[in-house]
């Protein structure tokens, strides 16, 4: 098959996309999923869509192309034209346009009026397309489920509007900010006018979300008419992908790691479990779940012992404590303390100390966010021994990495 | 369905060839320009033979078109959604927004089902009238590119009064916090949206137009051991910067992260955050304040 920019399921592109964006260090011979030609059109794909941004660099291994964005240069997400590539038919974009072309918001079209449009539409050209009833129901039938379209039955008859379009023009404001921070930005991007400037720019700004719309959206869904779901997973710990049914509750986000979970009670545990967006490849919608409020308030009801996903209801919350010494002119430290103390509780002890205590299911979340106080920390307690034990080792590890204390043999 | 050729660059495309055909002002030359402007680099290679040799029939060989409208496509209906959620937003108090049009749409999601776990507590207040009105000030000020005189309270308790130029608007999802860019003003590129007292634009005041500085921009070199998951941790973590990775042989990776000189102390609690799987070699002044840092908790000890 020749090589085409589009694809019909995003998916095919979306695991690679990743890999060149987030990894960037694999080389041809690495991708061992695909063969050497799938490589070799996805990374053409990408040239053609995201030109600008791919780089590549050579080592001994051979040649890796990868993507280079500065997420903070430039208010749009350059990730979202990937979700622009959807493949259709001749006929697919010939029928879009003449049917928006002839349908209107208030004089409706029966089928059978379309269809006699539709055909002298086509008159002109020297091999005229053919439309027939069933590919033409069909097409109606796939609009109106999209809502470009919309049908009124009048005595057993059934016309065919167009639906209203609503004059947004003032909004292009609103779709340059929102589009980049809210979930499933994407949609408002396919409706900016690229040719306007933005006003906004963006810090912290995880652009990789962009690469998750379509299962996020998916999720969404199924979550605001309290559906349950069946998703497939990839687990690249396993190397293997499985599917399960879940009733999906909340979207964890991180906005300091960039990860995106899907919290939802899976009836095979009997418990609710993280899954990561980015590891879920499809979403099937089911059926309304009953107990959809129910297992939402026990969700809401695990934050409180909740430092990031873990969320385990048979474990009993662990104490966890340190002490951060504040130095003159140093309230800053206690302002951060203060604003990202999630749950937690931070008190005063005296002008030169400050506590951080909480109860939490998983005390191996909260370490990498301590480790962050290096060169404050006086005092750690935690009831996981184990997990204070590793900080403490970590913490030898590193003094030894940047040759603190006499260690004769570091580099420093 | 959010993978839809509805929402395709290439319908984008064909769309604008379209509109300029019923205008009647399109030329063969014209196609391929637009095909690079709307879509990719190769699309005009399949976009305009289907267009001329009428496997789409949209377009008469003259240039002219059997449309009788310029093409335009109703909001979706998942795009409706999206908008109606975005409307129960707290930012969305900022913008002057009728969403009447969207009454009776269920919004795709509401606040309640996202958690931002994470994000920092001491956000903008985004109900605040006087922010609002700042916020929509400065605004305005950037679109019209007016000059603006500013009385800014500093993170440090400071206040100052400034004449510059508006030049946008910043937003950090971490810190849930609107910055605003400013240029022609000596030491300040950069003003809390929320520490400022005031603001007037001054669209006939003359100032010497000058660029945005470019920021100072430097090279963090670490080496990466992937253990605990630390290479999946940090590709993903590092991703929003301009990067650069390479495998050094067994669990060893160099990592290279492009960085704004003034978000070195952000990047340096960044990379402390991975500890020992992370040893930084660049730049100097970021090794100088690891070290720093390290012997200040040696010294300290942990009890």
């Amino acid at each position: 098959m020749p090589f085409s920019e589009l694809v019909k399921n995003f998916e095919k592109i979306r695991s690679y996309v990743r890999e060149f964006y987030v990894y960037g260090f694999r080389i041809r011979e690495e991708f061992d999923k695909k063969s050497g030609r799938t490589y070799d059109n996805e990374r053409r794909r990408l040239e053609c869509i995201l030109g600008e941004y791919t780089l590549s660099s050579r080592d001994s291994r051979g040649k890796n192309v990868f993507l280079s964005i500065d997420s903070r240069n430039g208010g749009r997400d350059p990730l979202y034209r990937l979700l622009r590539t959807s493949s259709f038919t001749d006929r697919d974009i010939t029928l879009h346009f003449l049917l928006m072309d002839m349908l209107d918001e208030t004089a409706p079209l029966t089928l059978a009026e379309i269809l006699e449009r539709l055909n002298s539409y086509t008159a002109g050209f020297s091999e005229p397309m053919i439309f027939d009833d069933s590919g033409v129901r069909k097409k109606l039938a796939e609009y109106e489920y999209l809502g470009l379209i919309r049908s009124e039955k009048q005595v057993r008859v059934v016309r065919y509007f167009r639906s209203e379009t609503p004059d947004i023009s003032d909004f292009s404001d609103v779709l340059d900010l929102f589009s980049e921070i809210s979930p499933c930005g994407v949609l408002g991007s396919f409706i900016i006018d690229e040719r306007k400037h933005s006003f906004f720019e963006f810090k912290h700004h995880y652009i990789s979300h962009a690469l998750d719309s379509e299962i996020l959206c998916g999720l969404l869904c199924a979550i605001s008419e309290k559906r349950s779901v069946t998703i497939t997973v990839h687990s690249v710990k396993k190397n293997r992908t499985s599917s399960c049914e879940v009733v999906p509750l909340k979207i964890f986000t991180s906005v300091q790691s960039g990860r995106q979970w899907l919290m939802a009670y899976s009836p095979v545990v009997h418990e609710i479990c993280s899954y990561r967006v980015d590891m879920i490849t499809d979403v099937r919608i089911g059926e309304v779940s009953l107990r959809f409020d129910e297992l939402r308030e026990t969700l809401t009801g695990m934050q409180k012992n909740m430092w990031g996903v873990v969320c385990d209801k048979w474990a009993h919350p662990q104490h966890v404590e340190f002490l951060i010494h504040i130095g003159d002119n140093e309230e800053h430290i206690y302002r951060r303390l203060l604003r990202e103390k999630r749950c937690g509780t931070v008190e005063r002890i005296d002008k030169h100390t400050a506590r951080f205590s909480a109860e939490l299911v998983d005390s191996a979340e909260i370490r990498s966010w301590i480790r962050t106080f290096t060169g404050r920390l006086i005092q750690l307690d935690f009831k996981d021994r184990t997990a204070e034990n590793l900080l403490r080792s970590d913490m030898e590890k590193m003094y030894k990495l940047y040759g603190i204390g006499g260690d004769e043999n570091a580099v420093p | 369905m959010l993978f839809h050729e509805v929402y395709s660059a290439y319908f984008s495309a064909v769309s604008e060839i379209l509109a300029r055909a019923v205008d009647g002002s399109l030329t063969s030359d014209m196609l391929k320009q637009i095909c690079d402007e709307k879509a990719f680099s190769e699309s005009f290679l399949k976009i305009i033979p289907a267009l001329t040799e009428e496997k789409w029939q949209l377009l008469y060989p003259d240039m002219s078109t059997q449309l009788t409208k310029a093409p335009s496509q109703p909001l979706t209906a998942l795009q409706k959604r999206w908008l109606k959620a975005i409307s129960l937003d707290p930012r969305m108090k900022l913008f002057a927004f009728d969403c009447s049009f969207l009454d009776g749409v269920q919004p795709l999601f509401v606040p309640d089902d996202i958690v931002y776990f994470d994000k920092y507590t001491d956000g903008d207040p985004f109900d605040d009238p006087h922010y609002i009105e700042v916020f929509r000030t400065a605004l305005d000020g950037i679109k019209s590119g007016s000059v603006a005189e500013i009385v800014y309270h500093s993170a440090k308790g400071n206040t100052r009064r400034i004449k510059c130029r508006l030049h946008l608007l910043e937003y950090s999802e971490k810190d849930d916090k609107f910055r605003l860019r400013v240029t022609g003003c000596r030491n300040v590129d950069m003003l809390r949206v929320a520490g400022i007292e005031s603001i007037l634009l001054c669209p006939g005041l003359y100032f010497e137009p000058k660029p945005p500085q470019p920021q100072r921009m430097c090279c963090m070199e670490a080496e990466l051991t992937d253990e605990r998951n630390a290479l999946e941790r940090a590709m993903l973590h590092f991703s929003h910067f301009e990067r650069e990775t390479s495998h050094l042989g067994g669990k060893s990776y160099r990592l290279r992260v492009f960085y704004s000189e003034n978000d070195e102390t952000e990047l340096l609690i960044r990379v402390l955050s991975f500890g020992p799987m992370m040893r930084v070699y660049a730049s100097e002044s970021l090794v100088g304040e690891i070290c720093r840092r390290l012997r200040m908790q040696y010294e300290m000890g942990i009890k």
